[in-house]
Order: C-alpha cells, then structure tokens, then sequence
C-alpha cells in the first residue's frame, strides 16, 4: 500500500547537537539519523561539527571520525572501505550510495546521512534487509546444470560471457532497491532492482539450463512489472550498473518468446 | 521481524531528478486525462439536450476559468503522449542510460508545453 506518511513511531524528531571541541576552522555540520532500540524514544537526528581539516575524502571518514573522537554510540555497517562489500549503504543528501565510495566534497552543504530509505530500523543507519535477502534466495542465485562432468571446465564464448558485464559486478548493497518507489510501496511482493539483476543474470547465463522455468518464475504482475521505469535504481547505483535495463531486458524476453 | 522498529524515512529524503519526476507526472496526468475524458462526454450528452446549454457552455469555456480548464486539458494530454512515447521506447529496450533518461524526460516536459501552445494557437 501506498503510504507517503511515517508510522507515528517513527517521526523524526530533533536530537542533540555536539559542538566542535578542536577549535577548527574547517567545520562542516554533519546530521545523523539515530535510534536506539533500547531506548522507548522516537527516531532523531543529532548534528555533529566535523572539523574538515583533518578528516580523509570520503562520507565513510566522516563516520569512522565521529564514532572514534566525538560519539562512540554510533552504530553502522561498515567492512572493506572500498566499495566491494556493500556493507556502508546508506542514505546521503537524499541519494542512495556507498560511504566509503562518496566523496563528501561531492556533497552539498550540511550533510545528512539516513539509513537506506523505507527499511525497519535496527539501530541508527543499520536497516533491516532480511526481506530482500530472502527475494534473492528465491530466485535461486545458482547455477543450475545437468552437466554432472566434473572432469572438464564448462565453457563459455566470448560473445556469451560479454553478456554478463554489468550483471556480475553487482554486490548487493541494496541502493537500488531501497530507492526505488516501486519496492517501498510492494516490497513484500515486488521483487526489486537488486534481487531482478540478479534473476537476469542467471536467465542469460550460457551455461545455465533453466531458462525457461526461471522466465516463468519471475513472470508475475507483482513481482516484475511493478517496475514502471523511475530509474532511481540506475541512478543509486554505486557500481554504475543499470538494474532497470536489466529488468527492461526480462520483460522484453518474456514478450518474445 | 520486530514490528515496534521504525521505518527509515523515504520519500520524505528522497531527492527528486528527471525520471523520477516524469514518471509521477505520467500517473498524474493520467488521473487528470481520465476526469477530463468524463467530463467531455458530459458535456456531449449535455449538448443533445438542447441549443441553449450549448450557449451556457460556450460561455463558461470563453471565461477564464474554462479557458484555464481546457488549456490545463491539452497540456495533461500533450505530456500524457510524450510520456507514453517514452515509454515505449523504454519497452523496446531503449533510452535506460542515465544521461538519454534525462535528455528524453527533458524532451517530454518542454515538449508537452511546446504542444500545448502549438495546439491552442492552431485551435484558437
């Protein structure tokens, strides 16, 4: 359902303010969603001055330099810093992307950093992604073959390997689902950009015999055609994958065969 | 999973571009092109009732508010089919790259003025 209100519990209210302690004159304002789950309070943004001068180039820095030297409490994912695990998904300035791939000289005045839109909160900029995950389990993210030869390698053409560029970079960091208007209305039935990159990569995938069965599986009013072409997917994209196509190209093989 | 968590904020953050944009003024603008495909028909059926409702009606069209009206009209179904053009081409696999998605959105948002004021000066 369509819902453009926030459940009452989850209003957000203005939180604490932590000025800055160096005397810097390089300050920028950084505004953070917090909750914590132990506390029977309202989600709130508290506003913390970052001293610029001696912080490194990306949002993830910003973070790390909060939780070491002004408010250990802060709670986010994070692991390789360098755009490969998907952990640091996040809400900055009103765009899906990665902290540790972001620039904050990319960003525009004060920064506000939200966890991925439209999840159940965890604690602060940790959402809830069991649901996505179990999508992804559902398409059965495998390779599926009657090929029991384990003796030789399953080969490839060229030609046919090109046609998962683009697809298998994917990392599942869930930006493009999160972002997607479609997936915060039906995220229950719709499947979303991440979990439908994914389907199409193994519906293309040469070496894999279920073609057909996958079409049909994901061939569903709800779960594929709630796509209807935003594009916030392809522009959240940390990697520069474009999920939309990618669905774009299931329907038209759905129409042709 | 635990219902009493919060929901993380969406479209309240959630920044606006190109895309995003026509493709709610494409739901909108089809809302409006319904009503207004009703309120066309009622006004037909209204005219086979007799010559004077027909001078009630031109009356209200030629005031502002009516030419507001059917301007507004054309407007909703100029951007309704360029939108839809969009669309289509979007369905034969085109126009998904991040820049030809903001050129033809742009396209379709100056092109939806540009044949509302090309229809109301050959209509005029």
């Amino acid at each position: 359902m369509v819902q453009i209100n926030l459940p009452h519990n989850s209003k957000v209210l203005k939180g604490d303010y932590y000025k800055d302690k160096t005397g810097s004159k390089n300050i920028r304002k950084v505004n953070i969603y917090r909750w914590d789950p132990s506390k029977k309070e309202n989600p709130k943004i508290d506003t913390y001055e970052v001293d610029m001068d001696n912080c490194s180039s990306k949002v993830l820095d910003i973070l790390n330099k909060i939780k070491n030297e002004i408010d250990p409490s802060i709670a986010y994912r994070r692991s390789c810093a360098h755009g490969v695990c998907g952990s640091c998904a996040m809400n900055m300035n009103g765009k899906n992307g990665l902290a540790c791939t972001k620039s904050h000289s990319e960003l525009e005045g004060d920064i506000n950093i939200y966890p991925l839109p439209h999840l159940k909160v965890l604690k602060d900029l940790i959402g809830d992604l069991s649901t996505l995950y179990k999508q992804y389990e559902s398409i059965e993210p495998w390779l599926k073959s009657s090929n029991k030869n384990n003796e030789t390698e399953n080969l490839q053409s060229i030609e046919d390997r090109e046609k998962l560029d683009g697809l298998y970079e994917c990392i599942m960091c869930a930006c493009c689902s999160t972002s997607c208007p479609s997936y915060w209305w039906n995220g229950e039935k719709y499947l979303g950009p991440a979990v439908l990159l994914q389907a199409y990569r193994w519906i293309i995938d040469s070496r894999d015999e279920e073609r057909k069965e996958r079409l049909q599986k994901v061939a569903d009013e709800l779960k594929l055609y709630r796509c209807h072409t935003i594009l916030n997917c392809t522009n959240a994209c940390p990697k520069d994958l474009n999920p939309a196509k990618a669905i774009a190209e299931i329907k038209k093989m759905l129409a042709t065969t | 999973m635990d219902n009493k968590n919060p929901l993380s904020p969406h479209i309240q953050i959630y920044s606006w571009h190109i895309s995003s944009l026509v493709s709610i003024s494409h739901r909108i603008t089809g809302i409006i092109n319904i009503l207004a495909v009703i309120l066309i028909c009622l006004w037909v059926a209204y005219l086979l009732l007799g010559e004077t409702n027909y001078e009630i009606i031109k009356f209200f069209l030629q005031s502002f508010f009516g030419k507001f009206l059917v301007i507004g009209i054309v407007w909703s179904f100029c951007f309704q089919i360029l939108a839809e053009a969009r669309h289509l081409l979007m369905d034969l696999g085109y126009g998904f790259e991040l820049k030809t998605s903001k050129i033809s959105g742009l396209v379709v948002i100056f092109g939806s003025f540009i044949l509302t004021v090309f229809i109301y000066l050959i209509g005029r």
